[in-house]
């Protein structure tokens, strides 16, 4: 197809299925060094207690949406298209990781900041408080375009937003 | 109260409503579009400088961080309506 006759979406879409395998890479990265580094926390919990780590690559729509919502008009017809790429997101890989009860939050976070000392901390607060713990950056050893992002976050709190997520952001087709 | 929510106030007495699909902030009456990004980052004085901003009233006029293109202007105007 003639590249001018390709739209933005078009071209992301193709960006994002070139970058997969990065992708995928630096989920699996990510998640096994997070586990790794919680070992000496998960091996010692109480039987009340319980630490989760999830992770999940962005999907293909969901990237271009996130990057669409990202700009300030909300589409992609401000720029010139070339200046569009999905490695401006910074959570194309998203590992997160729920702990009850929440008094865990503090030593999870702190042993993870210092595995992974470069990355940028941007804390979601509500009122002044913070939720969850939550940071981007690379994992070199799999990717130095895909950022990846971990959170921290209490157990009922991302249990809470899993749910919110599904019913509100994206809720499933209504079968008749 | 916090920022956001005077801003929030400001632009309501003002008669603002709220677009979820561009994420803006407009008035038919005054034709005035205030994007999320600039009413978070300017204070609350511009903000309401640029409310009384007198600009006839005939066309759009658009506050964002970053002048949009004509192209992006005309599809928020056509989505508005």
């Amino acid at each position: 197809m003639a590249e001018a006759g390709r739209t933005v979406e078009d071209r992301l879409r193709e960006e994002y299925f070139t970058l997969l395998p990065e992708i995928c890479r630096v989920a699996d990265q990510l998640e096994a060094e997070i586990r790794y580094l919680l070992l000496p926390i998960s091996g010692r919990l109480h039987r009340y207690e319980s630490l989760a780590v999830e992770s999940r690559v962005k999907s293909c729509e969901s990237a271009l949406d996130k990057l669409r919502r990202h700009q300030e008009t909300r589409d992609f017809k401000d720029r010139p298209p070339e200046t569009y790429t999905l490695t401006s997101l910074n959570d194309l890989v998203g590992v997160r990781v729920l702990a009850f009860p929440r008094n865990w939050l503090v030593d999870i976070d702190r042993r993870l900041r210092s595995a992974f000392p470069n990355w940028t901390p941007d804390p979601v607060e509500d009122d002044g408080e913070v939720q969850a713990f939550k940071y981007h950056g690379y994992c070199a050893q799999a990717s130095l375009r895909v950022r990846g992002e971990y959170q921290v976050v209490s157990m009922l709190t991302g249990l809470f937003w899993k749910v919110e997520h599904a019913a509100i952001y994206k809720p499933a087709a209504r079968l008749a | 109260m916090k920022t956001l929510d005077v801003k929030q106030n400001i632009l309501d007495d003002a008669g603002f409503a709220y677009n979820f699909d561009r994420m803006v902030y407009f008035n038919r009456k005054s034709r005035k579009i205030f994007s999320v990004e600039f009413v978070d980052d300017q204070p609350e004085e511009v903000l309401e400088r640029k409310i009384r901003e007198d600009t006839g009233g005939k066309e759009w006029k658009f506050y964002f961080n970053r002048e949009p293109s004509e192209l992006a202007k005309r599809e928020i105007e056509a989505t508005l309506g």
